[in-house]
């Protein structure tokens, strides 16, 4: 049996889709539960992944194909997860680049990691206006709103969402995380952010321990 | 040569692709044109003296160019074009740019792998912030250095006359004037009234205010340069592509921005290297350009210092001498601060490596480029100095090769740590801008060092 969730998180690990879907398939018909598939198998293998990619075992593009696999496992799960109660998320996140900055990478990057630990979030994209910011936070209510910038001159956004987020009577609500080439712990703190990330793996750190 | 309004064509009927599908299919041929080309990264050999490498990662390039095209965000469509278009666009591309005026005039020329003249220097301080206190005596710390054929500034950390500086906003315009104005007074104070700009402005991000900026009565001279970045990797969007038309009506000089991430959508050095190559065609077809600006990092270090990105930067640079008369800038990145001497190590590394693949040299983002006031025209010195003394005794790649793996030792294992060393105002006496003695003891220690390693530094030995 383990030996078996062993062998899925290898196959996840290097991406092989369809092996993944298989080897599900086949955990469930043995009675394995699909929590402890995702628990056991999938998040720990998309730990490693993300472990590697920070020590360059592998890089970007071999990190995408372990995200996909993990999804389309996690897609073949979702109703036996629903059934027994639902999957149990570590908690929301809404995630963006802000107005006038169109870099995404490092975004992109921290979202894989995230995802991969267990946390549900909500990808806005890049260039997300300060209006956006809100409306989405509006709606999804989430634990974390997470803000990357890379130059110094969308930096500034950062704190506009913040502002935004206090008139509309949200702030309270939920943690602001930052990130991004020009953003500094030191100005992350002066600006009243609750967590900052220098990468990805501080990135998910941080907001474990948010959520804690 | 395909003309503009073609790509802008292509650009509104190409195929419609969503950007992260784009973004796994550059990782994806990425990974087979590479494998296919027999592109191997390998430690021991930081840079490569056999032609055949530089030469199949040109071919590998091409290939790669030519199945996957350019990504435009706008539209979210796929710019493709043949092999005749491409090598048209390469053929078009200038041999020799002359930049800034009167006695500070100088030519830039296309070098060739191993040349025997040294590589044409842009002092820049890559956009780091600085406030505005500090900001003039920054560039004239650029300005002034006498390897400096053509210089650059920093950027405005925050505020402008109190009012914050945001991309998009108004303050956007009237920061990219000031940014501009400031570094022509800075090349007026130190007696360089002519010297060329690489890129007059960095205070802005956004096309219309680079435009606005862009006049003789702010400060630019005839020929000074503006750069279109690209999105990394292997994408576009309108805002950059609108100065294209503005530029091709103006004497102004047409510079290509790439920083593809190595760790990022293209994979390891081997793809990142190939994919920065690709990126000067992107550039000769979509931005007409001139020259280029190339900062690969290593995407969790931000630097190219590390043993892989001196590889990359050697052989991506070998490939564009070896196969096209482009002219195109390494820009250095290093990790430790100003007055260390990790960051000396770095820049005398970098700048050998560039030195001898052929490529011209934009010394230097300091302190991973993310520490406020933290970058000096010394650092562009050190580098400089290093490039053109590896040049005068005839370095080939091979003794480069030898030379260089003995400096990474001393600061390789160091680079997470890099310290973030001192501001402009720490080192640098501020009246004067002139680095402070510490700088100077520090530096003429490394010097002494490096030379009894194998780098014969011109007149070291006769003062």
């Amino acid at each position: 049996m383990s030996e078996l969730l062993e062998e899925l998180g290898r196959e996840v690990q290097i991406g092989e889709v369809n092996r993944v879907k298989e080897l599900i398939s086949r955990a469930i018909d043995q009675g394995l539960t699909a929590m402890d598939i995702l628990e056991k198998s999938l998040r720990p293998a998309m730990e490693e992944v993300g472990r590697k990619f920070e020590t360059l075992e592998i890089y970007l593009p071999e990190m995408l194909q372990a995200a996909d696999a993990m999804t389309a496992g996690v897609e073949i799960l979702r109703p036996y997860l629903a059934s027994g109660g639902g999957e149990q998320r570590k908690g929301r996140i809404i995630l963006g680049t802000v107005q006038g900055d169109v870099h995404k990478i490092g975004k992109d990057i921290v979202r894989i990691m995230l995802e991969g630990a267990g946390f549900e979030v909500f990808d806005l994209g890049h260039d997300v206006s300060v209006s956006t910011f809100v409306e989405k936070a509006e709606e999804l209510q989430p634990d974390i709103v997470g803000m990357s910038a890379l130059m110094t001159t969308t930096m500034q956004n950062i704190p506009r969402v913040m502002s935004a987020l206090e008139d509309s009577g949200l702030r309270q609500k939920m943690k602001v995380i930052v990130g991004g080439a020009p953003v500094l712990p030191e100005w992350a703190e002066e600006i009243g952010a609750d967590g900052y990330g220098e990468n990805a793996v501080e990135a998910v750190n941080i907001s474990k321990k948010l959520v804690g | 040569m395909i003309d503009f309004w073609e790509v802008v064509n292509r650009s509104d009927n190409g195929e419609m692709l969503a950007e992260g599908e784009f973004d796994r299919r550059v990782g994806r041929v990425a990974r087979e044109v590479t494998k296919k080309y027999d592109i191997k990264y390998n430690p021991e050999v930081v840079i490569p003296s056999d032609d055949s490498l530089p030469d199949r990662l040109f071919d590998a390039a091409v290939e790669f160019f030519l199945e996957v095209g350019v990504y435009c965000t706008d539209t979210g469509r796929v710019m493709k074009f043949d092999k005749k278009e491409l090598f048209d666009a390469l053929e078009a591309g200038v041999n020799q740019i002359v930049w800034g005026e009167g006695r500070d005039q100088r030519v830039q020329r296309n070098r060739k792998v191993e040349d025997s003249r040294p590589p044409f220097c842009n002092f820049t301080l890559v956009g780091t912030p600085y406030s505005e206190e500090t900001f003039l005596q920054a560039a004239m710390s650029a300005a002034k250095e006498p390897l400096a054929d053509c210089f650059s500034a920093g950027s405005l950390l925050h505020t402008l006359g109190g009012i914050e500086v945001r991309s998009g906003s108004p303050i956007e315009v009237e920061a990219a004037i000031w940014d501009l104005g400031k570094r022509r007074e800075a090349a007026r104070r130190v007696g360089h009234p002519g010297k060329g700009m690489y890129t007059m402005v960095s205070a802005a991000e956004k096309a219309d205010a680079m435009i606005a900026a862009a006049r003789p009565e702010f400060g630019a001279l005839a020929r000074d340069g503006v750069l279109c970045g690209a999105i990394a990797e292997m994408k576009v969007d309108y805002d950059r592509m609108k100065k294209v038309p503005f530029l091709r009506r103006t004497t102004y000089t047409i510079g290509g921005l790439y920083g593809p991430l190595m760790g990022g959508y293209a994979g390891g050095p081997e793809g990142t290297s190939m994919v920065l190559v690709a990126h000067h065609f992107l550039g000769r077809l979509v931005f007409e350009t001139e020259y280029s600006c190339c900062f690969p990092i290593e995407i969790h270090e931000t630097c190219n210092t590390t043993r892989r990105m001196l590889w990359l930067v050697s052989t991506a640079h070998q490939a564009l001498a070896r196969n096209t008369h482009l002219l195109h800038f390494a820009n250095t990145f290093i990790a430790a601060g100003p007055c260390t001497e990790m960051a000396c190590y770095e820049l005398i590394a970098h700048g050998i490596t560039a030195a001898v693949s052929g490529s011209d040299l934009s010394p230097a983002a300091v302190a991973r480029n993310r520490h406020p006031e933290r970058c000096t025209g010394m650092e562009g010195r050190i580098c400089a100095e290093a490039a053109h003394s590896a040049t005068r005794m005839g370095l080939s790649r091979k003794d480069a090769n030898d030379l260089v793996k003995k400096i990474l030792p001393k600061y390789e294992d160091k680079i997470s740590e890099a310290p973030v060393g001192k501001t402009i105002s720490e080192c640098y006496d501020m009246e004067r801008v002139e680095p402070n003695q510490e700088y100077l003891d520090l530096y003429e220690r490394i010097k002494k060092e490096v030379s009894s390693m194998g780098l014969v530094y011109p007149s070291m030995d006769r003062v």
